[in-house]
């Protein structure tokens, strides 16, 4: 008994160690950001300065709102369609049967191995003759249209959604697409919920495809613009890190607010392996 | 009587197929002319000589033969993935493992919090990690630099990333620290599938808790191993926000890479080809370094394929 209880202590020991290591860096961040550059080099401290709102003030003289501006408007549309094309195709392939339902299925799951590096050069061509390149539009249609995001919501479709609710709404004369937007909608909340904050999460930490579409600094999101304060705060570390702050911040909101819908949906992409 | 019911089931078939179609039909559209279209177009022009403005010229397959047989960077980009991935794997699949059997004990407290804490790393972007990392491990003003010192372990700062060997360290040390919670929340999610009964069976049998892991646990989870394995290497190839962060911050006109481009990945290749701007950007070839890492990757997910198939025979 006594055994056993000292071998639960080692393993809160642990398990709190790795804690530490995984939240230390952004602990080290926020610490950092409330110090001066010629502190910085100084000595470590582990406790905050007082430099912070200096800090703060210079970044957002220098811009750093609008890069929030532009990553919630890109991350949201894109987000937002892209979930909604998601469980409408879903909702197809779910519930009708159609010739072409399997091989369809079967492209999908095909696709999703595809890495979204393999058509980039293509695509900023393409963006090119629609005159697109160097808009914020041209960043979200490419994510809108999402493999997994279609497997997510066939998968989930399939296994919450009853047949006899559909069939008997359709008895009572509702439209098809009635159905899916006043009965099924509702049924998938959870499955929606999960959707969203990974695809949030992708769209907010994009990186590779803004930056060869924006050239226009107006137009960053705020990856582009944490990825260039080496160039506008070279010397500055504390304005560097106190942007990455910010940066970072909302994210890691966003996640301990929706945690458990989260894992959840990393999880059940062991269902696709 | 029997026909005239047959009809209108018949034609409520056919609308209901109809329907169908049209719900799957507008993602296929969108997939087509943002996806596909892109893919197939940097295919045409893997096989010109393109900038990107002037005239294209076709060049047949001179485009791939150089890239596997003349082209020094990009098996150098491959083979420094591969370095690195088989620096940080292993790591994260053991401690992983090991890890999530800590936290599948039911007498641990706080689970939630260790797991969504251990995560974080993982939800940040990327590009944010690299900006972090290479702030701590500056060589003058760094604090990991700082706390080596202070404890004593080294009289000087090490120039982390200024040195080949010591820059691939410092992402493997990242991708470690970035990957662990992930691995951790997904070897969970396998641990619940198992039956209580049969860890219980084997504790009466007398089997020790390495025994158990050995024989039942590492076993049973063999599918989670293999996904987090195949989808682990296939992430680890795309690798490209934060090595471009760890080293071009700040430093204008250096070259793609790192120190001697010991940390320069496939996609890091890729951009700077195309749109890197230190030499003349060459779309043809970019998209030809697209397929020769595609080529990989499916080669990952052929294996993967052939394994999980002879898994189901068995």
């Amino acid at each position: 008994m006594v055994k056993k209880r000292i071998n639960i202590c080692i393993s809160l020991f642990i398990l709190l160690a790795v804690t530490i290591i995984a939240i230390f860096p952004f602990y080290m961040m926020l610490i950092m950001s409330t110090y001066k550059t010629s502190e910085l080099s100084k000595a470590i401290s582990m406790l905050p300065g007082n430099y912070f709102f200096e800090n703060l003030r210079r970044i957002i003289s220098g811009g750093f709102l609008n890069y929030y501006g532009n990553s919630v408007y890109i991350s949201v549309v894109t987000t937002v369609l892209c979930v909604f094309m998601s469980a409408l195709t879903g909702y197809g392939f779910a519930k009708f049967k159609f010739r072409l339902n399997k091989p369809l299925m079967m492209v999908i799951v095909g696709c999703m191995m595809i890495p979204m590096q393999l058509g980039l050069v293509g695509y900023v061509i393409e963006m090119r003759a629609f005159h697109l390149v160097n808009t914020r539009e041209a960043v979200m249609v490419m994510s809108v249209a999402n493999c997994f995001g279609v497997f997510w919501m066939t998968q989930f479709i399939r296994s919450t959604v009853p047949d006899s609710v559909i069939e008997s709404a359709r008895l009572d004369g509702c439209s098809e697409l009635g159905i899916f937007f006043k009965i099924i909608l509702a049924y998938i909340r959870p499955g929606i919920a999960t959707l969203v904050i990974l695809q949030f999460m992708w769209n907010w930490n994009s990186y590779l495809l803004p930056l060869v579409i924006l050239n226009d600094a107006s137009l960053y999101p705020i990856t582009l613009g944490i990825a260039t304060l080496g160039n506008r705060y070279s010397a500055d570390y504390a304005a560097q890190i106190c942007a990455l702050a910010l940066g970072t911040m909302p994210i890691i909101v966003v996640f301990i607010a929706g945690s458990k819908y989260f894992i959840q949906g990393l999880t059940a992409g062991d269902v696709k392996g | 009587m029997k026909n005239a019911l047959k009809a209108p089931r018949r034609t409520m078939e056919k609308k209901l197929s109809l329907a169908g179609l049209l719900f799957v039909i507008p993602f296929f559209i969108w997939y087509g002319v943002f996806q596909l279209f892109p893919i197939l177009y940097s295919f045409y022009l893997s096989f010109f000589q393109w900038d990107g403005i002037g005239v294209k010229e076709y060049i047949g397959i001179q485009n791939y033969i150089k890239l596997f047989t003349k082209d020094p960077y990009f098996f150098k980009s491959i083979g420094n993935t591969v370095l690195i991935m088989v620096g940080y794997l292993p790591i994260t699949l053991i401690l992983g493992l090991l890890l999530a059997i800590l936290l599948f004990e039911p007498r641990i407290r706080g689970k939630r919090f260790f797991q969504t804490t251990q995560f974080l790393p993982y939800i940040v972007a990327p590009v944010a990690c690299g900006l972090l990392f290479m702030l701590l491990f500056d060589w003058g003003t760094g604090t990991i630099n700082q706390i080596l010192i202070a404890l004593g372990l080294i009289e000087e700062g090490i120039n982390w990333l200024g040195n080949p060997t010591m820059a691939r360290i410092v992402l493997v040390i990242m991708q470690c620290w970035r990957q662990l919670g992930y691995v951790v929340t997904i070897y969970l999610a396998g641990l619940t599938g198992i039956s209580p009964e049969l860890l219980e069976a084997a504790e009466i049998d007398g089997a020790g808790k390495f025994q158990k892991i050995r024989y039942i646990i590492v076993p049973l989870l063999k599918n989670t191993t293999l996904f987090l394995t195949v989808t682990g290497i296939i992430d680890g190839f795309q690798m490209f926000d934060a090595p471009k962060m760890l080293f071009t911050t700040g430093q204008v006109g250096a070259h793609a890479g790192g120190p001697q481009r010991s940390c320069l990945t496939p996609v890091w290749y890729l951009y700077d080809t195309a749109f890197g701007g230190n030499s003349a950007s060459n779309m043809g070839y970019a998209s030809v370094i697209a397929y020769g890492l595609f080529l990989f990757i499916l080669i990952v997910s052929i294996i993967n394929y052939k394994i999980s198939a002879r898994k189901g025979e068995d």
